[in-house]
């Protein structure tokens, strides 16, 4: 919102071939979301996620090579960062990248991307992820002179699966992930 | 969730008994925030989040009615991206420097069986006020084991026209007017 001016958001034209976008930095984060105490939802915000993403709308294939900087961490509340990020949660000085390594593209009739399938690696740990388009669009946008594509995207996982186990039940096992991606063509 | 694992073991969980006086719970500040999302050229959502957040609610579950004074400080945004915090905080958008707070105060509280389902109200942002209803996706009451008190809390959602507090930066090149506001509260009872 801060910097940049665009064009009304469209499909851009399919480009024949494989394209490999560039993540933007400033419009892509990982939000997690975890159950506390059966009563409300603790969010955490790790990011900027670093990484690119290829794709050939034609071919209806893509390829998605994401890292996650998890000692960047942060819910609004210090105390809770510093203990998230312990070797009982996410266990940062020996993992402080998470992975998301994804080759599985579905694609809508329109050419956007409605989901990636692939494998999340974190604490050293690898588990299949979905990550669901809740929206996607490319635009030209006017003040980079690139395409950008990207949108909103949900995953779910198990943190007890990647051995995070601390406050368990109390603290829900289910993590909900809420991902803002966008990313810019060459 | 950052205390001892073994202190959670003898939590109770669960909605407590329905109680005949209305109490006064105390927003608890580390599990009560309010984050904005609103939609980025049609493409993703940005996301800012307030970091403090204070106030109180009084809460009759008995006689199923509440209220509540809260307070969120706008100079605590924090979106992740500096430059993004700075410009929202600016005299552009929120201009947090003459308005450093935003206000809700609500005296009606709808239930759905022994939970709060809406909070109806009016939200004070840049010195205009507006009414809002807050919509509860979770609501319940649980004895906090650590701080050996009732904490009631949940997750609340609502959509605010930011024009209609004065806020039309870009809604000339298609940034969007509806702002989605996204909070999770919890409050200690006295």
């Amino acid at each position: 919102m801060c910097a940049s001016a665009g064009m009304p958001p469209a499909l851009a034209q399919s480009v024949p071939g494989p394209v490999t976008y560039q993540l933007d930095p400033n419009h892509t984060f990982v939000q997690f979301e975890v159950m506390h105490f059966g009563t409300s939802t603790l969010r955490g915000r790790i990011g900027p996620v670093t990484g690119e993403v290829t794709i050939d709308r034609a071919a209806r294939i893509g390829d998605l090579r994401l890292r996650i900087p998890v000692t960047t961490v942060e819910t609004g509340v210090r105390a809770l960062d510093a203990r998230l990020k312990e070797p009982d949660l996410l266990a940062t000085t020996e993992y402080p990248e998470a992975y998301f390594v994804a080759t599985r593209f579905q694609f809508d009739a329109a050419g956007g991307v409605k989901e990636v399938r692939g494998e999340f690696t974190l604490r050293g740990v690898g588990e299949p992820l979905s990550l669901v388009a809740r929206s996607f669009a490319c635009r030209q946008d006017a003040m980079l002179k690139r395409e950008v594509c990207g949108g909103d995207f949900d995953g779910q996982l198990k943190r007890s699966r990647f051995g995070a186990t601390l406050g368990l039940p109390f603290v829900g096992d289910d993590v909900h992930l809420v991902v803002q991606v966008e990313a810019i063509a060459p | 969730m950052f205390k001892s694992s073994l202190l959670a073991l003898v939590a109770v969980l669960g909605v407590t008994a329905a109680q005949a006086e209305p109490a006064t719970y105390a927003i608890e500040p580390s599990h009560s925030f309010a984050t904005f999302e609103i939609g980025h050229f049609g493409t993703s959502t940005n996301r800012g989040r307030f970091n403090k957040t204070s106030g109180s609610v009084i809460f009759d579950k008995a006689a199923k009615t509440g209220s509540l004074d809260v307070t969120v400080d706008t100079t605590s945004l924090d979106t992740g991206t500096a430059a993004f915090t700075k410009h929202i905080s600016s005299d552009e958008i929120l201009n947090v420097a003459a308005f450093p707070t935003a206000h809700l105060v609500a005296s009606k509280f709808v239930f759905n069986g022994d939970k709060v389902a809406e909070i109806d109200g009016n939200l004070t942002l840049l010195g205009k006020t507006n009414p809002v209803v807050l919509k509860a996706q979770n609501f319940n009451c649980y004895m906090n084991p650590m701080l050996k008190h009732e904490v009631c809390g949940g997750d609340f959602d609502t959509t605010i026209v930011r024009s209609q507090y004065g806020v039309s930066y870009g809604l000339n090149y298609g940034f969007p007017d509806n702002v989605h506001l996204v909070i999770q509260v919890e409050a200690v009872k006295q």
